[in-house]
């Protein structure tokens, strides 16, 4: 268990200002969504800032923003999680090399092309020569980074900046269309729930935590428990890792009061979200996050970040409900599926 | 030479991707690094990269790179003794 004491996400939604939560909520009538820039100049020398692809800025920005979030200079550590990682950098600098037939490449992009760019970048700018490691395990590559922290801690390691970012990058989006991962048409992300469809959107974001073994004052909650585990051979099996998960951490499905779960909006996607709410959840209320960031492989860096401003403010967006039950954001949990990725995280508030 | 050094003020700002420059901003014998246009290391490289990409040449002494990136109008003048395209 590790204390959450500080946290930035940047989105498509108004979330960059740590001082309120979710102040408004963006409707965009597309099937791809976009991060809301803040001005990067505040952060970044011109002179660093040319070479820097968006993703690198807003994934850079939102660490060194939780970072100052949880009055934590240098962390003891850095893990990072991204899906595509920084993949239109790293499209370009391969398209040079066909372009000059592999003979001479800019540089530039090609240091800045790789997936740990960011994790890399905010230890350079504030001088963390500790353990520093960038997951890519696409949609368990958050999930991956929250395991690694609990075991950090277990180690020893204190104050660990965590985080994941992932971008809607041309082959990200390209790759989701052909999957039939996507609305065809664009529709309104604040309607994704609100008919039978197939498809979600597409969205992006960035999302990083301070975690520590003593909470600050105030601190945003705990979590305590992450779980990976591949596509559930139907409900029941799903049912039996929930129940499992929850008695391993000393829970039962009662004492749950929140349930984030990762409805993308898509009829079939979202059957086993459907069963396992409705049959084991029946007295939660269920949440769903995906209209306001949209489908990436680490939304759920985004789902926590709600969870820890949900635990830390004791409210809830009324923009999140599917399912209002009144219940307060003690025991959160979190249900997360992209394809055959599914997921597990375990809040609690203190 | 004067149409050289003006389009070359436009590949650096694109190649460099000076987003707060313009290419008439930069004087033909400014000097590009440090304490001129405030270049560095890498964007040597890129020049390194620019002047084979669009002028043919290869760069057979890096040691010669001060001297030749020292100023726009000293690159032009590099570039009209030894281009071959």
């Amino acid at each position: 268990m590790l204390y959450i004491n500080g946290t930035v996400c940047l989105s498509p939604q108004p979330t960059s200002d740590t001082s309120v939560f979710l102040p408004e909520v963006k409707e965009y009538h597309s099937n791809k969504i976009f991060c809301i820039d803040v001005d990067y100049s505040k952060f970044f020398d011109a002179g660093s800032m040319r070479r820097m692809g968006r993703i690198i800025k807003f994934g850079v920005t939102a660490g060194i923003l939780a970072l100052k979030d949880a009055g934590v200079e240098t962390p003891g550590a850095i893990s990072t999680g991204t899906g595509y990682g920084l993949m239109d950098i790293s499209q370009k600098f391969l398209n040079s090399v066909i372009d000059s037939e592999e003979t001479i490449v800019s540089p530039t992009s090609f240091i800045q092309s790789t997936h740990n760019t960011v994790s890399s970048n905010i230890a350079l700018m504030v001088g963390c020569h500790a353990h520093n490691n960038t997951f890519a395990h696409r949609g368990f590559s958050f999930e991956s980074v929250i395991t690694d922290a609990l075991l950090l801690g277990k180690e020893g390691f204190d104050n660990i900046l965590v985080g994941a970012y992932d971008e809607v990058s041309d082959h990200s989006y390209r790759s989701m269309m052909r999957m039939d991962m996507l609305r065809a048409e664009p529709c309104s992300n604040l309607k994704l729930f609100s008919e039978s469809h197939c498809g979600t959107i597409a969205g992006e974001g960035a999302a990083f935590f301070v975690l520590a073994k003593q909470k600050s004052d105030p601190t945003y909650g705990t979590i305590k428990a992450c779980k990976t585990f591949p596509a559930p051979a139907d409900a029941n099996d799903l049912k039996r890792t929930v129940l499992g998960f929850l008695s391993d951490n000393g829970l039962s499905p009662k004492e749950i009061d929140i349930v984030l779960s990762g409805h993308c909006g898509d009829a079939k996607a979202d059957r086993l979200n459907n069963i396992l709410t409705h049959d084991t959840f029946s007295e939660q209320s269920i949440l769903a996050f995906k209209h306001l960031c949209g489908e990436y492989m680490t939304a759920t860096s985004f789902a926590t970040w709600l969870a820890a401003k949900m635990m830390k403010t004791q409210t809830i967006p009324e923009v999140l409900y599917l399912e209002n039950r009144n219940r307060e954001p003690r025991n959160i949990l979190i249900y997360n599926s992209l394809k055959a990725n599914h997921s597990l995280m375990l809040f609690a508030n203190v | 030479m004067e149409e050289l050094i003006a389009t070359l003020k436009k590949q650096i700002v694109e190649q460099l991707n000076l987003q707060h420059i313009k290419p008439e901003d930069i004087g033909d014998d400014q000097p590009l690094f440090v304490e001129g246009l405030g270049l560095d290391s890498i964007d040597a490289l890129e020049l390194i990269v620019l002047l084979q990409q669009h002028y043919g040449i290869k760069l057979a002494n890096p040691s010669d790179g001060p001297a030749i990136f020292h100023s726009v109008r000293t690159f032009a003048e590099y570039i009209l003794a030894h281009r071959t395209k």
